[in-house]
């Protein structure tokens, strides 16, 4: 593992604590509840070679006050923030995200003070620089009382490579932040990922989450409502095709009464394509008038397409509200025999449904720009798709 | 010739016979209608002739255009001329009535080159407008997803204005007349009634004589267990309804 010699001392300090973890720990197996469904046979992540991300963030006009860098950059600069944040919300106990603590190169650090709205989409890209690189990304976003925000970030990677990313998110009393992670790989490349957001007193974090092709990745979207009346919306969407293979862990946890979750997950799967979703709802003993739903609906597109949907519920108050659902489906030939009877071909017919079927997640996304970008995101992949 | 010829034709659903030697020939200008009663193969009749993936023809041939349109995909038939009007149409969730109306319109207007020809948008527009009003269609409907929450009456509507923005040269109507109160059958039949002439014919599909006071057929065939069992003029309507189906072996009540 490399290390960056000019490092603070409380930095360093962490890292080797992370190091000994991480090497304290094996590669999980199939036999690993959370790693059941995809399989790491084979994979070694210390055979990879370690380098930096190529790395981009938006260029904007800020408003006074708002922090926003490459989180390295951070360290020098702003000592004390990346300090009193960084490992606030994701623990590192877990193999992937102790490397990652012990190992980010570099990252996107984004503070908004209290009371500022940012208008404009902040983004950040990171791309896998070489084949068979491995990149440790990190991410940190921080909204104080009351601000408001969107920051997107794009993955992707035209050669087969490793990215490893932890992103945390922390959330202001009455803070919004409306956070979009997609993922656009190359096949073969893996992309393992923990973010996690912590919102206090009626915050809001607005999760939308696309996996739109080239992608064998673990995913971990988890909300932790700290404060009472905070709300989680958390929207996915992915389209696989080939091989390809995505695998969401999502956990609504509430900590604090009067809290709200909502999560909705479809996903298209073509070809020999898989999907898991396991979706948890937790409910803290304190936790009374929770209101909490979660949805997962998957669209098989061919007979070797597998998903694998797992809606959990995990309750200790007694006064709350919370409800699942679950379906994996083929396209219906009714309704393809019903359009193809008005002259749309058979592909034509197939997009018109998919797009049909992508539309309900369209319409939870707030922020025009990141909607706009996703429906020509899926046209584009449905474009260059050969459906069957 | 005729437009639509229908040759012998058997068809079977999961191996059981439903269609047993049909035989019938259509053309444009003309609405013929085909009544039967229950389970005697009318709607099968329909969903084969348009190529319904659920149904295996057996036996016989269907001619139209003068192409034989068995071996056709459904939207190949389409694009030919060929509309059903569905009894059951589908609902597709997601995708707005506009979206695919200008879809279908444009699968009918690419050249037999395959190039595409889109329909302008304030084209397409006035189209929709001006069927629409005469179908009697809120104009809100058009942001409504296709068929998803459509009451009976609004899912026969949609059929119709599709049936009036695609222009066939046969419309096969599948029991239109089912689940329309008396304004709505009105206003159905006056919308099949203007587009009959010239440019298109119509096989009218139903139990009841009830539809056939409003669309007037120049031909009734009687279907009974997969085979047309009698053909003749629209006083056979008036018959059907006095005597209903028993003379042919049916036990059922008077239509």
């Amino acid at each position: 593992m490399t290390q960056t010699v000019s490092e603070p001392a409380w930095l360093a300090g962490r890292r080797a604590a992370a190091l000994e973890r991480y090497q304290s720990l094996p590669v999980p197996t199939n036999r690993d509840e959370a790693w059941r469904y995809t399989n790491l046979r084979g994979f070694d992540p210390d055979q990879l070679e370690q380098q930096p991300g190529a790395l981009l963030l938006s260029d904007a006009e800020l408003p006074d006050g708002v922090v926003f860098g490459n989180l390295a950059a951070m360290v020098a600069a702003r000592p004390e923030l990346v300090e009193r944040y960084l490992g606030s919300v994701v623990s590192g106990e877990e193999k992937f995200a102790a490397g990652n603590a012990a190992s980010w190169t570099d990252g996107a650090f984004l503070l908004v003070p209290a009371g500022v709205e940012l208008t404009v989409p902040l983004r950040a890209s990171i791309e896998v620089p070489a084949e068979g690189a491995a990149i440790h990304h990190r991410t940190l976003v921080v909204l104080e009382r009351g601000a408001r925000a969107t920051f997107a970030e794009d993955y992707s990677s035209i050669v087969p490579g490793y990215v490893n990313t932890v992103v945390e998110l922390v959330i202001g009393e009455g803070a919004r932040l409306e956070y979009v992670t997609t993922q656009k790989h190359h096949a073969e490349t893996r992309q393992f990922g923990t973010h996690r957001a912590t919102i206090d007193r009626d915050g809001e974090v607005d999760w939308v989450v696309l996996g739109l092709g080239g992608t064998r990745a673990k995913s971990r979207i988890e909300s932790y409502l700290a404060g009472p009346g905070a709300n989680a919306k958390v929207t996915g969407a992915y389209f696989l095709t080939g091989r390809e293979h995505a695998d969401y862990d999502t956990t609504q946890e509430h900590a604090a009464p009067n809290t709200t979750s909502d999560l909705f997950f479809k996903g298209v799967l073509a070809d020999h394509s898989r999907a898991v979703w396991r979706g948890v709802i937790r409910v803290d003993k304190g936790a009374q008038k929770t209101d909490a739903y979660q949805e997962n609906r998957n669209l098989l597109l061919s007979h070797e397409a597998h998903a694998d949907s797992i809606p959990g519920l995990e309750i200790e108050a007694n006064d709350v509200r919370c409800t699942h659902g679950a379906t994996i489906g083929q396209i219906d030939k009714l309704q393809l025999f019903y359009l193809m009877s008005r002259g749309l071909s058979r592909v034509q017919a197939e997009r018109l449904i998919v797009r049909g079927f992508f539309q309900p997640i369209l319409d939870r996304i707030g922020s025009d720009e990141v909607r706009e970008s996703l429906a020509a995101e899926l046209e584009a992949r449905m474009a260059t798709d050969e459906l069957p | 010739m005729p437009d639509l010829i229908i040759r012998n034709l058997h068809a079977s659903i999961d191996g059981a016979e439903i269609l047993r030697g049909v035989d019938l020939e259509l053309s444009r200008g003309e609405v013929h209608a085909i009544m039967g009663p229950n389970g005697s193969g009318k709607s099968t009749l329909a969903h084969v002739l348009m190529g319904h993936p659920s149904y295996e023809v057996t036996e016989g041939e269907v001619e139209f255009m003068g192409e034989q349109v068995l071996e056709l995909d459904p939207d190949e038939r389409s694009r030919l001329g060929l509309f059903l009007a569905f009894q059951y149409p589908s609902a597709v969730p997601g995708v707005t009535v506009a979206n695919f109306l200008r879809m279908a319109v444009n699968a009918h207007r690419r050249t037999p080159d395959g190039e595409d020809n889109p329909i302008r948008i304030p084209e397409f527009r006035k189209l929709l407008q001006e069927n629409m009003e005469q179908l009697k269609i809120d104009r809100t409907m058009t942001s409504r997803y296709l068929n998803d929450g459509f009451s009976g009456g609004e899912k026969k509507r949609m059929e119709m204005l599709q049936m009036a923005v695609l222009r066939p040269q046969i419309a096969i109507l599948d029991e239109t007349d089912s689940g329309l109160d008396i304004d709505a059958l009105r206003i159905v039949s006056d919308g099949v009634n203007s587009l009959v002439g010239p440019e298109m014919g119509a096989l009218v599909i139903t139990h009841y004589s009830r539809l056939l006071k409003y669309i007037k057929p120049d031909h009734i065939h009687v279907l009974v267990g997969g085979r047309v069992v009698r053909s003749g003029g629209p006083e056979l309507a008036d018959e059907l309804e006095r005597d209903g189906y028993t003379p042919y072996g049916v036990e059922e009540a008077a239509v």
